[in-house]
């Protein structure tokens, strides 16, 4: 598993990813490691907008659902195909395995509360 | 001053967290849910074996010159039939027919114990159980006695467990049989061995002093590399139990639903003689003469969803009852669950279509998952096929 250079975390467990124009969202290795083994990611549909920490996504372990919430505000450019058809995937690596990518509308103060990958991980440990 | 009340360790935590296994609370215990994965220790259960840290559940040992008799007034099923050596599942009903747990009860006359029956209960009611069953015991010669701290207990589940078992010195041959008990030697530890369990294998269920149950626990799980036995946490114990079709006390079972309305009908006889709590209701349900408040039903999903526990149940729009248990299985490949639907304020030819089992079986249900419904279809229990060996 590789952690890509220059993530941000969030408390709740996501990471963005800024490219360009586009910010790719994930859950960390963490969240997964709490999870356990994933059988179903609900994900959004493309073109739909989000607000800061709304809920986008549902990724469901067996034992129970939970809620992913928006790092960043935006609309949804692209959800991961693969993830619906082979939910565990993002056991193996939640890093390739990515949720959606974003068009962010206010990235800057958006990631304001966001933690750089070892700020993230000294925090749930 | 903290009057938070701490969870209570069984004698394997050490074990568990060597393991690395994730600890949840459960019950007023701390267990493990998960050592390796809820999949993996599912399909290794129904592959080749499972082993499970059940010390949590209570034993009670019942003596005394009227311990039948006692037996008789609380449970609706008739244990004067129960042979010596012998197991039957029972449910302990209220006044009102309301379950206060189900439990077994096992015939140990013969086993030179001191204990004429004796009784495993759910972990999460022993307080309760022991309570009620000790204020009923005041009418009668009898004694009843929680043993609960004083014993572990283990399950080994899975079509591997006999060859485990003839490893640690009991020959298949004289192995008990499917729901009855023996007082063995087993890897030279004294034990209780019984022919039961709760996910639809063949398997055994152990139970012995606590000082032994590090050494058991170990030289069980060294079989792996031989016979594919894996530690399982409740996770998987959940998932096994759900496709088996076996209810889980607070979820299926609870105080205001009767055994016939849980649907374990099946174990409820017609004819027993005695009187026991809440055989007005129970046996009128029984024999159709009482209506059922509500039923439980087993159901799988038509979507992609998983139904979790207290979502919401609907049919033809309207809003019939709840999810109870629900979870994908592993076995199936397809999300499966039981719901409870209330018979109040429905329409009466509804509940006569619910009431018919040929009718109901296929019937569509719609289920609540994030405030949206998906389709559900009822279905026969269990899931899966069990696999005893009797």
């Amino acid at each position: 598993m590789n952690i890509p250079e220059g993530i941000l975390c969030s408390k709740t467990h996501e990471w963005v990813l800024e490219e360009g124009s586009e910010v790719t969202v994930g859950l960390t290795d963490w969240a997964i490691e709490q999870l356990g083994d994933v059988v179903f990611i609900e994900l959004p549909e493309v073109g739909s907008s989000f607000s800061k920490d709304e809920v986008f996504a549902t990724i469901e372990s067996v034992k129970a659902a939970s809620e992913i919430y928006m790092p960043v505000a935006g609309e949804i450019l692209e959800v991961n195909e693969q993830l619906i058809n082979s939910p565990e995937l993002i056991n193996e690596d939640s890093y390739s395995a990515w949720l959606v990518k974003v068009k962010p509308s206010n990235y800057q103060e958006d990631t304001v509360g966001l933690m750089e990958y070892d700020d993230y991980k000294d925090e749930v440990q | 001053m903290n009057l938070l009340k701490e969870e209570k360790k069984t004698s394997l935590y050490s074990e568990h967290i060597k393991l690395g296994a994730k600890m949840v609370p459960f019950g007023g215990w701390i267990m493990p849910v998960q050592y390796e994965g809820i999949i993996k220790e599912h399909n290794a259960t129904r592959e080749f074996a499972g082993l499970f840290d059940v010390s949590h559940m209570g034993e009670v040992y019942v003596r005394g010159k009227e311990s039948l008799k006692y037996l008789q007034s609380i449970v609706p099923q008739d244990i004067s039939t129960l042979e010596e050596n012998c197991a039957i599942y029972c449910q302990l009903p209220n006044k009102d027919g309301g379950l206060i747990d189900d439990l077994i009860i096992y015939n140990v006359k013969g086993l030179e114990i001191e204990a004429d029956y004796f009784i495993v209960i759910n972990a999460s009611r022993i307080n309760d159980d022991i309570y009620f069953m000790k204020e009923e015991a005041k009418k009668f010669d009898v004694e009843v006695i929680n043993k609960s701290d004083e014993f572990s207990m283990l399950a080994l589940q899975g079509p591997n467990s006999k060859f485990i078992i003839q490893k640690l010195g009991v020959e298949l041959l004289n192995q008990p049989k499917f729901f009855t008990i023996k007082k063995i030697l087993l890897d030279d530890i004294p034990v209780l061995l019984t022919r039961t369990g709760y996910t639809g294998e063949d398997g055994f269920e152990i139970v012995f002093k606590n000082e032994y149950a590090s050494k058991l626990w170990n030289d069980i799980l060294s079989y792996k590399s031989t016979d594919g036995v894996v530690p399982v946490g409740l996770g998987a114990r959940d998932t096994l139990r759900l496709e088996a079709g076996l209810p889980l006390y607070g979820h299926e079972l609870n105080e205001k639903t009767t055994p016939i309305e849980s649907s374990l009908g099946f174990f409820v006889p017609k004819d027993k003689k005695e009187n026991y709590n809440g055989r007005d209701i129970i046996l009128a349900q029984k024999l159709k003469q009482k209506p059922l408040r509500r039923k439980l039903f087993a159901f799988i999903m038509e979507d992609r969803q998983i139904a979790r526990s207290e979502y919401e149940v609907f049919i033809e729009g309207n809003k019939v009852g709840c999810v109870t248990s629900g979870a994908p299985s592993p076995t199936l490949g397809k999300n499966i669950g039981f719901c409870m639907i209330e018979f109040q304020n429905l329409p009466a030819d509804l509940v006569t279509r619910l009431n018919n089992t040929q009718e109901s079986l296929g019937m569509t249900i719609q289920i609540m998952v994030r405030n949206k419904l998906y389709s559900a279809k009822l279905t026969k229990k269990p899931f899966i096929k069990k696999n005893y060996e009797k």
